[in-house]
C-alpha cells in the first residue's frame, strides 16, 4: 500500500531515520600519513565514529625482501586493500618489559666504576651547604637550580610542622603525610612517579631533566607528545629512584615558574581500573 | 613498546616462525588456516587454505619460497608461498606433530602421531624439486619410534642428523645415513614442547612440561643451562644478538578456570642466557604463550598464545641499554 508512506511521520520518527544512515567511510592521504575514518554502530546502538591514522614509511630493504614486497595477498587475505586491514591487524595497548631488580638499586656496576673516579672522601675537609657534594657552595652545580630552594622551603615546612604538631589534632588515617597532598599507598609499586603539567608546548625531554636530576636519580621519564607534530602535550612523568627525592621534587617544583607557565607538579594518580 | 595484535586465528595459536630475513612471520592455529604476515606492519599476506583440520607445525625454506605445514587431518602439506596454492600433499595415517626443511631445503622431515593404531614414526622426504609429483613420492627414509612420541623436532648440524625431542622428556640424535640413534639424553622429566637452535645452530633451547627449559649443545646433546620457572614451558627462543633467552608458558587451559587468576603467569620471561636468571617480563596475553619467536635482527619478537592472538613486540631503548647486574671481579 503505498497510501502508507505519505503519511508526515512524528519528529521523533525521523530522528530514529536519521540515524540509520551512515556517513560513507574516507580516506585521506596527506603529508606521509594515512587517515581513514570510519563510522560504525557500537554495542548500545550509538553512533561511533573511529579514525586510524598511520604512518607511511619508507624503507631500504634487500632486494629479496623488496620482491616480496610486490606479491599480492592471497587466500581469506586476497581481497584487502594495500595497508594493514584493522579487522586482523590492531596496535595493542603499551605494554613495558618489567626489569626484575632485586639487587639493582645497591651495586650496578657502573655506579661502582664512578665511585672508583671520586676522590676519597676522607681528604675532603669542605661539604656543600646545597648538594652535600664534596666542593663549596659557592661552587655547586646545582646552586641555580631548584634544590638550592628546596632547602629553604624544607627549612620553613619544618618550622611550619612542628607549630602544627604542637596544637592541631591529625587523624590517624592521614598520620605521616605530608599535609594536603593525596598520597597513593605507599605498596604500589610506582609511588616513585610524580606528574608534571602545565608544561609550554616547546619543552622537550632534556628541558626536563634538567628540572629534575638535581634532586636525586631519575629512573624513567616520560613526556607526553603529540604523535603528529612531536610537540610536548603539556605533562610529563617523572620515576625517581627513590620516593623521597620525588617527594622533595614536589615540594620545590609544583608552583615554579618555568617557561612563562606555572608548574603543577603532583604525586602520578593509580590508573583509574575500569 | 606498542605491540601489533594479530587477529587471524579462530583458536589456539600452535606454532609462529619468522623466515631467515624476518620479513615475513608465520602463524598456525588449531583453527585450519595457517597465516602470513609483514612482520614490519603487522599487514597479513594471506592465509594457506586446504587443511582439514588442526595445524600442529609450519617451516619455511631459507629462501622463502615454500612453507611446509603438518596438522591433525593426517597429512603434511608443501605451499607455494607467494601464491597460497597448495603444491603437494602428504598423506600419512595418523596427524603430524612436527615438520620442518633441512637447511638447505633438500630435504624436509616430519613425523606423526602414535594414535588409531598407528606408530610415531619419522619421515625424511627429498624436497629438492617441489611440485605434484613430491604427493606420490616415498619418503627417503622413514623409521619407527617405538617409546613415547615425538613432541618437537630440529635438524642437526649440517643437515646430517635430526634431533627429536619426546613426550616422555628424552632427547635424541639421530644419524640420517642409518636411522639410527647416536645420541640420547633425559635431562628432561616431562614432555618437550618445543626446540630452537640458536642463530649460529651450535646450541638450542628446550622447553618443557616439567617448568624448565634447558641449553644443549646441538653436536653432542650435552646440557648447558637450565631455566626453572614455576609454569609448565610451551616455548623458549634465543635472541640472535644479546645473551637473552626468552621463555613463554604458563599453566594448561584447562586448568585455568579451576585455579585463582594470579598475575604473572601468562608472561614472557627474559633469561639471562649464561647467569641462568630472569631479568624481564612482558605482559600481554590472556592466555598461556604457545609459540615464542625473535625476529632475526634480534629488534622484535612475536609471541602467540592460547588466546588467539600473535603479539609482535618491538623492544624499547631500555631492553638494550639494559645490562645484566653481575660481579666482575
Amino acid at each position: 500500500m503505498p497510501v502508507a508512506e505519505e503519511f508526515q511521520a512524528s519528529w521523533a520518527d525521523e530522528v530514529e531515520i536519521d540515524q540509520g544512515v551512515l556517513p560513507p567511510p574516507s580516506e585521506v592521504v596527506e603529508n606521509g600519513l594515512k587517515i581513514v575514518t570510519e563510522y560504525k554502530y557500537d554495542n548500545d546502538n550509538k553512533k561511533v565514529k573511529i579514525v586510524r591514522t598511520y604512518k607511511i614509511e619508507k624503507r631500504v630493504v634487500s632486494k629479496s625482501i623488496a620482491k616480496r614486497k610486490t606479491w599480492s595477498k592471497f587466500g581469506d587475505s586476497a581481497s584487502d586493500k594495500p595497508g594493514p586491514n584493522p579487522a586482523t591487524t590492531n596496535v595493542a595497548e603499551d605494554v613495558f618489559m618489567q626489569f626484575i631488580t632485586s639487587k639493582e638499586e645497591s651495586q650496578r656496576p657502573d655506579d661502582g666504576e664512578l665511585d672508583g673516579l671520586k676522590p676519597p672522601s676522607s681528604n675532603v675537609i669542605f661539604k656543600c651547604r646545597t648538594c652535600q657534594g664534596d666542593h663549596l657552595t659557592l661552587y655547586c652545580p646545582f646552586k641555580h637550580t631548584q634544590i638550592a630552594q628546596a632547602k629553604t622551603a624544607e627549612a620553613a615546612k619544618a618550622a611550619e610542622a612542628k607549630v602544627a604538631a604542637s596544637n592541631k589534632y591529625i587523624p590517624p588515617s592521614s598520620a605521616g603525610r605530608i599535609p594536603g597532598r593525596d598520597q597513593p599507598p605507599v605498596s604500589r609499586e610506582d609511588v616513585t612517579a610524580i606528574r608534571i603539567s602545565n608544561l609550554s608546548n616547546f619543552a622537550v625531554e632534556a628541558d626536563i631533566d634538567d628540572l629534575v636530576k638535581g634532586f636525586g636519580p631519575v629512573h624513567k621519564l616520560y613526556l607526553a607528545k603529540e604523535k603528529s607534530t612531536g610537540h610536548c602535550k603539556g605533562f610529563a612523568y617523572v620515576h625517581f629512584k627513590f620516593r623521597a627525592d620525588a617527594a622533595k621534587a614536589i615540594q620545590s617544583l609544583n608552583g615554579h615558574g618555568y617557561d612563562h607557565l606555572i608548574l603543577n607538579v603532583e604525586w602520578s594518580k593509580p590508573p583509574q581500573n575500569n | 613498546m606498542k605491540p601489533l595484535m594479530l587477529q587471524g586465528h579462530q583458536r589456539a595459536i600452535t606454532q609462529i616462525k619468522y623466515n631467515r630475513e624476518g620479513d615475513l612471520l608465520f602463524s598456525a592455529a588449531k583453527d585450519s588456516k595457517p597465516n602470513v604476515w609483514w612482520s614490519l606492519n603487522g599487514e597479513r599476506l594471506g592465509t594457506f587454505n586446504g587443511h582439514g583440520g588442526v595445524i600442529w607445525c609450519l617451516d619455511v625454506d631459507w629462501q622463502s619460497i615454500n612453507l611446509i605445514t603438518g596438522g591433525g587431518d593426517s597429512s603434511c602439506r608443501l605451499w607455494d608461498l607467494e601464491t597460497g596454492k597448495n603444491i603437494a600433499t602428504l598423506k600419512s595415517n595418523s596427524s603430524v606433530r612436527t615438520c620442518n626443511f633441512s637447511y638447505s631445503a633438500y630435504q624436509a622431515a616430519y613425523t606423526t602421531d602414535k594414535a588409531m593404531g598407528h606408530p610415531c614414526e619419522v619421515f625424511v622426504i627429498d624436497t629438492r624439486t617441489i611440485d605434484e609429483t613430491v604427493s606420490g613420492q616415498a619418503p627417503i627414509l622413514k623409521w619407527e619410534i617405538t617409546d613415547s612420541k615425538v613432541t618437537s623436532m630440529i635438524w642437526g648440524s649440517l643437515d646430517e642428523t635430526i634431533i627429536t625431542g619426546h613426550e616422555a622428556g628424552d632427547l635424541i640424535q639421530w644419524d640420517l645415513r642409518t636411522g639410527k640413534k647416536i645420541h640420547s639424553v633425559k635431562e628432561h622429566t616431562h614432555q618437550i614442547t618445543d626446540m630452537q637452535l640458536s642463530r649460529d645452530g651450535t646450541m638450542f633451547v628446550t622447553a618443557s612440561k616439567d617448568h624448565t627449559a634447558k641449553l644443549f649443545d646441538t653436536n653432542s646433546l650435552e646440557l648447558l643451562k637450565e631455566y626453572k620457572t614455576e609454569r609448565p614451558v610451551n616455548s623458549a627462543a634465543l635472541s640472535p644478538i644479546l645473551d637473552h633467552v626468552v621463555l613463554g608458558g604458563g599453566q594448561d587451559a584447562m586448568e585455568v578456570t579451576t585455579t585463582s587468576t594470579r598475575q604473572g603467569k601468562f608472561d614472557a620471561r627474559f633469561f639471562h642466557l649464561v647467569f641462568e636468571e630472569e631479568f624481564g617480563r612482558v605482559k600481554g596475553h590472556f592466555g598461556p604463550i604457545n609459540s615464542l619467536a625473535f625476529h632475526p635482527d634480534g629488534k622484535s619478537y612475536a609471541s602467540g598464545g592460547e588466546d588467539g592472538y600473535v603479539r609482535v613486540h618491538n623492544f624499547d631503548q631500555s631492553y638494550f641499554d639494559y645490562t645484566f647486574d653481575y660481579n666482575r671481579e
